[in-house]
């Protein structure tokens, strides 16, 4: 299929001239761009993910002596991960985290882009102010929240002021605050995330269906329910899973703001595992708990991958151009 | 008449909303500038302090040169911090990894445009590199570079950043690549161009405004990462986001003041990069999913 396109590219170049000598030079070129991500992959990621396996099957912590040596244990370590609820709790918060921080950012986001994508006064610099908490490195969030909302900090006195009584909310210490604190801040960081997304999504609609609306009389609310988000689904869907993948894999944040706490109040998977292997020295532990991680997110991942990709299919037939379609026929 | 009026209405209330919002983004940033300026005892001070009065630059001073005279009884932490170590890190680390993982990417990129070089499944599946987070494998990886001797080396971190940057580098020169008008490169065949003359006198030339915003779009991830650096470096390749972390948990308290001194110098070159290339952004992460 792959030699079938190119050579019909080339065959436009010189007819004719589409030989075996080509196609093997083609070939060539592929391997020689492929090998070296093959290789890299293959000596790195491949004893790294046998590593993780042994760990998860031999006991073996910092205070023993050569892992290699260790005993093994079967699926006890495994079994030890299922049963203890501090990772089911690890889960859960994680999955709250990462979908409130989702919706969060989507709703804000798409009501911005909304708000912005036809032409107006000012539109240029509220959007170059909208994408700036993205370009703030998470860890100096983490450190500007401590700051900022402090129980004797800025946040509590405007509100206060605002309010006029004297407010002072422990953003940071009230175990029942602290993860909805955190999945603010990332709600701050990444609502530029699905903004832009949200954004280039509605100024590449095409008017005319729009236009269709408008003539027949359709309320605005009625174009934007059933024109406009229909028409979007692809957009609202990229920005949904990849933002949630995102923040299932957060930690700089959480990390460097509360460290799972106060208590284990905002311990998600990623905070309990480090805490496991780097300040428990539980190796095996932690192997296991990532390998469990792991074949949870791959899920994801892989149901992400397909969902996407069904969307991006019904565009390209939607969208096949004619000077594509004469190539490749 | 009521039909203008609401639309002024309509009108003064997006306003009122974008300008809240556009405060609530400021803000935060405004904070971190003014405590930069601000004396160590208006740090922590109740009611906060808004405009740091005098305004003064010993946290500049003590962050980057070293404390000489720091408030009650001298501070031993300060000797670990080592800010132009890990500036220079970083933008070693950064730049390097960044400029390697776009070179490579746009030619993987070139191949998949031109000779289907990945498949979509396979597209798809290089961004698990990205997606899956990266602390599910960084306590093996820390053991396995400490065998190949490359836990706490530029190297080692250097390489796990090229590999998380490629998914992005990959994808998003692919967009640019697609736009190019394949007539140029039949061109430069039929005078005699090798195909990897085609691809870098040819093809990444054409799309260098494109190649620029790849670039400073991962330089913005790579700049900002943290796990990684903070598990696979202990001290000698601490970078900048790790270095911020040095202020904090010390025994002497919290110190805000220099925290957010260096936080400047960390953000700010950050955002003057992003507005750069604001237009190209959407690129980063459509995917061919917004077509234009």
């Amino acid at each position: 299929m792959a030699e079938a396109l190119a050579g019909a590219a080339a065959g436009k170049v010189a007819p004719g001239r589409l030989d075996v000598s080509r196609s093997q030079a083609v070939r060539r070129f592929k391997w020689v761009i492929l090998l070296p991500l093959m290789l890299m992959l293959l000596s790195l990621l491949t004893p790294v993910l046998l590593l993780q396996l042994y760990f998860s099957f031999h006991q073996w912590t910092v205070y023993l002596s050569s892992w290699w040596q260790a005993d093994f244990v079967g699926f006890d370590i495994f079994q030890s991960v299922f049963t203890d609820p501090r990772f089911g709790w690890a889960v859960l918060r994680s999955l709250a985290f990462a979908g409130g921080s989702t919706i969060g950012c989507f709703v804000l986001g798409f009501l911005l882009a909304y708000l912005i994508y036809r032409p107006f006064r000012g539109q240029a610099l509220y959007y170059a102010l909208f994408i700036v908490p993205m370009l703030t490195a998470p860890i100096v969030i983490a450190y500007t929240g401590q700051m900022l909302l402090d129980r004797n900090g800025p946040l509590n006195d405007i509100l206060s002021w605002l309010s006029g009584h004297d407010i002072r909310v422990l953003w940071l210490s009230d175990p029942d605050i602290a993860l909805l604190t955190v999945t603010l801040l990332d709600i701050w960081n990444w609502t530029p995330f699905s903004f832009i997304i949200m954004l280039a999504g509605l100024s590449s609609l095409p008017k005319e269906p729009v236009e269709a609306a408008q003539i027949l009389g359709a309320s605005a609310w009625r174009i934007f329910l059933e024109v406009q988000l229909p028409l979007l689904r692809p957009v609202i869907l990229l920005a949904l899973v990849l933002r949630f993948l995102d923040a299932m894999g957060s930690f700089p944040i959480i990390w460097g703001l509360l460290q799972g706490g106060p208590g284990t109040a905002t311990e998600t998977l990623g905070i309990y595992i480090y805490i496991t292997t780097w300040q428990d020295f539980n190796v095996s532990l932690g192997a296991a708990q990532s390998y469990i991680t792991m074949v949870m997110m791959v899920g994801i991942v892989l149901l992400a991958i397909r969902l996407l990709r069904r969307e991006k299919r019904s565009l390209d037939t939607m969208y096949t151009k004619p000077r594509d379609a004469e190539e490749t026929a | 008449m009521t039909k203008t009026r609401r639309r002024r209405l309509a009108a003064a209330g997006r306003y009122a909303f974008l300008t809240l919002w556009a405060v609530i983004v400021i803000f935060p940033l405004y904070w971190i500038v003014s405590t930069s300026f601000k004396p160590s005892d208006q740090w922590f001070s109740w009611p906060p302090v808004y405009f740091p009065s005098p305004p003064t630059l010993d946290n500049y001073r003590d962050v980057w040169i070293g404390a000489t005279s720091v408030a009650e009884g001298g501070q031993t932490a300060l000797s670990l911090q080592t800010p132009f170590l890990a500036l220079r890190n970083s933008l070693i680390l950064a730049f390097g990894a960044t400029a390697a993982a776009v070179l490579y990417g746009s030619v993987i990129a070139y191949g998949v445009s031109r000779y289907r070089l990945l498949s979509e499944t396979r597209m798809f599946q290089l961004l698990m590199l990205r997606m899956v987070p990266p602390i599910v494998i960084v306590a093996p990886l820390s053991l396995y570079f400490s065998y190949l001797g490359l836990l706490d080396s530029m190297v080692g971190l250097g390489v796990m950043y090229f590999l998380t940057s490629l998914p992005y580098a990959v994808w998003m020169t692919k967009s640019f690549i697609d736009e190019v008008p394949r007539e140029v490169e039949q061109a430069a065949e039929i005078l005699g161009a090798s195909r990897w003359r085609t691809v870098f006198e040819v093809v990444l030339p054409l799309i260098r405004s494109g190649l620029v915003a790849t670039f400073m779009f991962i330089l913005i991830l790579n700049w900002s990462e943290y796990l990684l650096s903070l598990i696979l470096s202990k001290t000698n390749v601490v970078t900048l986001p790790v270095e911020l972390s040095k202020f904090e948990g010390s025994t002497e308290g919290r110190l805000f003041g220099r925290q957010a001194a260096l936080s400047v110098g960390i953000t700010f070159p950050l955002i003057i990069i992003g507005l750069f290339i604001r237009k190209h952004l959407a690129r980063g992460f459509s995917f061919g999913m917004v077509r234009r």
